[in-house]
């Protein structure tokens, strides 16, 4: 027990955590900004369009337009002041609860999305961790008594465990019949005829996959490795780092089969805390200093 | 000394239940979606390759041409087509509403000045007969409406 402990409160650099709160945040920010003219679309709609899920089953109904566009718009102030440390006690769970309401609200007309999950789940873990004790506006604050090791390894441990329940849901599901190819083509071609239909792009090597089923095979083996052997990341260092783009690869693989985009992982923010982020931070400080020092000389 | 003490307490009871409430749909039948907390069920089900949509259509003078999702109310591609199923079952009514919503849309797009009306209509396809050999399955009309501009 102590020894998993140790492992768990293993310290590392509250700048780390630091970063990670900005470029979390930051990307968060910018996710709920780019839905606001979605989200007040999808609350115009008639309100037999409405299936509420998670949170949004408090409400017995669908809100107003304007005011599900209020509460996304100050979710997106609370984000901003979040990214900049800002009584971060009290903010960060004020905006962690708005970005569940908001993007809960917007998987609650008809599709539960599987994009923003991992997002919501990351931002509500940093708001329950000293992710403002440095890099952040106003005053300073004491070294966190537990560290900031295990927050960064809450992190990966949140990824982890999703990347797992996506495989345990194939094999549930399908058993091992998953594995021989067949499901995943049948699953890439409907996807990409339902886009055909609708309007939507159809992926670049969708076609050319469903004319080589076999390969699908490797994939299919490759897919499960990387979702059950998800929990090997919380080894972190070059393992860590092997398996972030193992599942980055995936998420490629998706979007070029599938045309179904994975943004959090794809752009690399899902992986985030098993890399040395705060150097990224380090240097664009050092940058504004070294600016800061030739405009005053 | 305490609270130096229950400050690494909180943060191991707060990794805990993170974690757990993370990992607790897989409790759940995988079938039993939900949001944030997901059982992650995308691509495991078994699917046929033939597939009966309901989806709307653009009529030009030189045949019928696929929209895009937003044009029916939202750019996710399997939100619109939700926003399609519900109009189907919500019957004549809920399509001659989608169809002229639609409609109003595609009035306003110069890609699609040439659309004079929108066809909603459940086709019937072989998925790889469709993508792979260009073979569409038949289609029936739904509901019709005016492009009016």
């Amino acid at each position: 027990m102590n020894r998993l402990a140790d492992w768990w409160f293993a310290p590392a650099p509250a700048e780390r955590l630091a970063m990670l709160r900005i470029a979390i945040g930051l990307y968060a920010l910018l996710w709920v900004v780019g839905r606001i003219p979605e989200l007040h679309e999808l609350a115009a709609l008639p309100a037999d369009h409405f299936r509420p899920v998670g949170v949004v089953r408090l409400v017995g109904g669908p809100l107003a337009p304007g005011l599900v566009v209020a509460i996304a718009a100050a979710t997106a102030a609370l984000l901003a002041a979040f990214v900049a440390g800002v009584a971060f006690r009290v903010v960060a769970p004020l905006a962690a609860l708005g970005l569940l309401w908001t993007l809960t609200y917007r998987n609650a007309w008809g599709m539960v999305f599987h994009t923003e999950n991992l997002l919501v789940m990351h931002v509500i873990a940093l708001a329950v961790t000293p992710a403002a004790d440095v890099w952040a506006l106003g005053k300073r604050r004491d070294p966190a008594a537990a560290g900031y090791g295990w927050a960064i390894r809450l992190l990966i441990a949140i990824a982890a465990v999703t990347y797992v329940l996506a495989g345990v849901a194939k094999l549930r599901l399908a058993g091992a019949d998953w594995l021989d190819g067949e499901f995943l083509r049948n699953q890439i071609a409907i996807d990409n005829l339902r886009k055909a239909l609708l309007g939507d792009r159809v992926a670049a090597l969708a076609t050319l996959f469903l004319e080589q089923p076999a390969v699908l095979t490797l994939f299919c083996v490759l897919t499960l490795v990387v979702e059950l052997g998800a929990p090997i990341a919380l080894l972190g260092g070059r393992v860590g780092r092997v398996w972030a783009f193992g599942a980055w690869g995936f998420h490629l693989a998706v979007v070029l089969t599938m045309n179904i985009w994975f943004p959090y992982p794809l752009f690399g923010f899902a992986f985030l805390p098993l890399f040395p982020v705060e150097r990224v931070g380090q240097w664009v400080i050092d940058r504004i200093r070294a600016i800061g020092s030739r405009l005053r000389s | 000394m305490a609270l130096e003490r229950q400050r690494p307490l909180a943060a191991a009871v707060g990794s805990l239940v993170l974690v757990a409430a993370t990992l607790w749909p897989v409790a759940r039948d995988p079938r039993e979606d939900g949001f944030p907390l997901s059982t992650y069920p995308m691509f495991a089900t078994a699917r046929p390759t033939t597939l009966v949509m309901s989806y709307p259509l653009g009529e030009t003078a030189h045949g019928n041409v696929a929209l895009l999702p937003r044009l029916i109310g939202s750019p996710e591609v399997l939100q619109a087509r939700a926003i399609v199923e519900r109009a189907v079952a919500g019957g004549r009514n809920g399509m001659a509403q989608l169809c002229g919503r639609i409609a109003e849309r595609v009035a306003l797009e110069e890609q699609f000045r040439d659309v004079t009306g929108i066809r909603i209509v459940s086709g019937t396809h072989d998925a790889i007969e469709f993508l792979v050999r260009d073979q569409r399955g038949p289609e029936r009309l739904l509901a019709r409406c005016e492009v009016r501009r």
